[in-house]
């Protein structure tokens, strides 16, 4: 089952396109990642689906509801973390949490155990609190009503290394508990952690969308390798390089083959790893300019 | 789906928090506004030779733009242009234009919008019960400076009839909702705290002018329909015991359609932040 699905959804801001003919689907339980630069239209794809941005032109629907006709009943069953989180900053935070519930209006049945693994200073005003301690407030107010879905634009800026992890993992037990979970995100070893399947923008536009694992199988192996002889007189794959000594060249799967072709030469160093999701969407991005 | 809607607007949870937001500003304007009116209806028993002189010999001319100002030097005359045309209609309409004017915005300028709406609430629902959330506030200053007019009045035995004074408070409620409905106008037009509650200020003050130019110019009497302040006569309430019903009406009007064209651009805006 499609959670959140999009049908060539457009926005633009006057002229200047904010994302074009985006499709995509989210499935139920999984944690989605959404990847792409600043200013590739992270943001206006999470801001339109919410209601704030009306589409262009496209559709959008979140638990089957269309986001131009029920956005206040997707509004009850979708949590949110901005991007630009900005709270009430002249309450503290046990009154911000209160006006949110009583906006909410559905038990807060995950309230305690947020604040237990992400604590905070309830007594004190916001204005007075840190960035991490704002974007914990995110995270908190956004799974507190256990609601079906989250959305998050780069949940994690502002936390601490540390925090981040804890973060990671509580996503992993709400994934655990079938929760399904939208995560906008520019780094990418994060999404490489945590997501499932990962969906690629640029200038708009959806670059690609696979399952991580498949991405990165998909993409081949690269073969990093240094040999006595002159590197040049090594017949590498077309798209081979040599840098400081190093041979480098991509492959698909006939490892075997290659191995073979190495073994022909004096080997004084071999690296053979998979490409990461940093190296993909570096590739991604190469062949749009 | 309206249903839905219509049984969370019920709830007035934003209209509520708005009043907790505004309950220090409340209550500094209940003060600042009792405090005025003791001065000066106190100040009255000192002033009632100048002000009949005034009259005599004509100075009181100047004040012409003002309605009731031919009778500045009885006691009603002097309250009607010292407290309820200058600070009741003026300062306190400003007051609220500035605060209403700002109202949507600093939740659009201060980026707090995208959470809020993250809650299960319409954009509707946020124009009415931010509107909804100011009337506490007029009714705490009205009843803070009408209880504050008796007791002065009583305190330095002038004749005044309470019916009256109430009544003039009572109608001044459609003036100021009219001037929080067009504030929220502004507000969701213009999404700068700042300058949305400047150009409210501006547009008070401006229509405040037009009323008076209508008055001193004879020629010039139909420009002051234009403006709200002409729909709301206390110094009528607390003379006679008047009130303009198509005055009421008028601002009534103002009042819905503010909100409904404020309902429709915001529906139909994006939040851009």
């Amino acid at each position: 089952m499609n959670i959140i699905e999009t049908k060539n959804l457009t926005k633009y801001y006057g002229d200047i396109r904010g994302i074009e003919n985006l499709s995509l689907q989210v499935k139920k339980g999984e944690i989605f990642g959404f990847l792409g630069p600043n200013g590739a239209g992270k943001t206006t794809t999470i801001r339109t689906l919410l209601g704030l941005l009306k589409p262009t032109s496209g559709e959008a629907y979140i638990l089957n509801k269309n986001i131009e006709e029920d956005i206040v009943e997707i509004r009850a069953n979708v949590g949110y973390i901005p991007g630009e989180l900005n709270l009430y900053e002249h309450l503290t935070g046990r009154q911000f949490l209160d006006y949110f519930s009583s906006l909410r209006e559905t038990n807060l049945s995950l309230l305690d155990e947020l604040l237990e693994i992400f604590e905070l200073p309830l007594e004190r005003k916001i204005k007075s609190y840190s960035r991490g301690m704002k974007q914990k407030m995110g995270i908190i107010q956004a799974f507190m009503d256990d609601p079906p879905v989250v959305i998050m634009d780069e949940p994690t800026s502002g936390l601490d290394p540390l925090l981040q992890q804890k973060f990671y993992e509580f996503l992993k037990s709400e994934k655990k508990k079938g929760r399904t979970m939208f995560f906008s995100s520019h780094i990418l070893s994060e999404v490489d952690k945590i997501c499932d399947r990962v969906a690629i923008i640029r200038d708009g536009k959806l670059v690609t969308l696979e399952d991580v694992e498949t991405l990165k199988n998909k993409s081949g192996k690269i073969i990093k390798l240094k040999i006595k002889e002159d590197p040049s007189k090594f017949k590498g794959s077309k798209d081979m390089e040599i840098v400081n000594g190093w041979i480098e060249f991509v492959t698909s799967d006939d490892i075997n083959y290659w191995i073979k072709e190495i073994a022909k030469f004096t080997v004084e160093d071999l690296k053979i790893s998979d490409f990461s999701l940093e190296d993909i969407f570096i590739r991604y991005y190469k062949e749009g300019e | 789906m309206d249903d839905f809607g219509i049984k969370k607007i019920l709830r007035f949870k934003i209209a509520l928090q708005t009043i907790k937001d505004y309950w220090k500003i409340t209550i500094i304007l209940t003060l600042l506004f009792m405090g005025m009116t003791a001065m000066y209806a106190g100040m009255f028993p000192a002033f009632k030779d100048v002000l009949t002189e005034m009259l005599e010999s004509g100075l009181a001319e100047g004040f012409s733009f003002f309605r009731g100002a031919e009778d500045m030097g009885s006691y009603v005359g002097f309250l009607n242009i010292e407290l309820y045309q200058i600070f009741w209609i003026m300062i306190l309409g400003i007051i609220f234009g500035f605060l209403s004017g700002a109202v949507i915005a600093k939740e659009i300028e201060g980026k707090t919008i995208d959470l809020l709406m993250s809650n299960p609430v319409s954009k509707k629902q946020i124009i009415f019960e931010k509107f909804i959330g100011f009337i506490p506030m007029i009714i705490m200053i009205n009843i803070a400076v009408i209880l504050t007019v008796f007791g002065v009045t009583i305190a330095i035995g002038e004749n005044l009839d309470f019916g009256n004074v109430v009544l003039a408070h009572i109608s001044s409620f459609p003036y100021f909702l009219s001037i929080i409905a067009i504030g929220i106008l502004v507000s969701v037009v213009i999404n700068e705290k700042m300058k949305a509650g400047i150009i409210m200020v501006a547009l008070i003050v401006g229509m405040f002018i037009f009323e008076s130019l209508s008055k001193m110019i004879p020629d010039y009497e139909a420009i002051g329909y234009i403006s709200i302040t002409h729909y709301y006569d206390p110094y009528n309430a607390l003379k006679y015991g008047e009130i303009d019903a198509v005055g009421i009406i008028v601002l009534s009007v103002i009042v819905i359609w503010s909100l409904i064209i404020a309902m429709i651009y915001f529906e139909n805006t994006d939040i851009t932040v």
